[in-house]
């Protein structure tokens, strides 16, 4: 079956230290790859501020997957979450129809690159605010 | 007679074509993720603001607003200003 791009996102309850964290993102990268899906990128944020509460939490700690997958894959995923309680919220967008992984990959090659212009830049910008 | 001159008059000095944001910069990629980059389009209520104030081309208001409905559910930015959290 063919593999298509998407890409989840998912908020993890504040409360949990980060080894626990690192075992549901494990756990979750786990149902994508044992269905024969294709992970690029796991990108883990560091703690942030919700826009509203959810849970009665105030933060949380979101995570990004960037992955190639069977459609099936996305049912099973969506599952797990519900049952998960450490999840609090998450979200499953197609990317693409298709998948190919090696131009996937690049984008996250180029982003790096500019991440490091980018902080440069705005270091430089909050410093200036504070100055005002 | 003239009344309806000078209205047309005092618009074409004020009405200046703004240019979508999206379509002059090529780079600037919708994410839903992006929230600092979606904070630009809502009122401070957290509306969606619409195209004419913010000159915005019709397919990319279609793409901001499913970035901006996305960006809510995920607690990104708020549904609006009363159940958002005080900084």
């Amino acid at each position: 079956m063919k593999l298509r791009h998407y890409e989840t996102m998912f908020l993890l309850h504040p409360e949990l230290n980060s080894e626990d964290r690192d075992e549901a993102v494990e756990k979750f990268s786990n149902i994508i790859t044992e269905d024969g899906g294709q992970i690029v990128n796991i990108d883990k944020w560091p703690l942030k501020k919700l826009a509203y509460k959810v849970q009665k939490q105030t933060h949380g700690y979101y995570v990004v997957i960037d992955f190639g997958a069977k459609g099936a894959t996305i049912h099973e995923l969506t599952r797990n979450f519900r049952l998960d309680e450490r999840v609090m919220k998450f979200i499953t967008t197609k990317l693409d129809d298709e998948f190919d992984p090696e131009e996937a990959a690049k984008k996250y090659e180029q982003k790096e690159q500019k991440e490091d212009v980018q902080t440069t830049e705005t270091s430089s910008d909050s410093s200036e605010e504070k100055e005002e | 007679m003239q009344r309806p001159q000078n209205r047309y008059r005092r618009r074409r000095i004020y009405v200046r074509r703004k240019i979508c944001r999206f379509c002059a910069d090529k780079s600037i990629v919708l994410d839903f993720k992006d929230a600092d980059l979606l904070k630009h389009f809502i009122t401070e209520r957290g509306k969606i603001l619409p195209r004419r104030v913010t000159g915005t081309c019709a397919k990319h208001q279609r793409r901001l607003t499913n970035a901006v409905k996305k960006a809510r559910i995920m607690a990104l930015i708020p549904f609006t200003s009363g159940h958002a959290l005080k900084d």
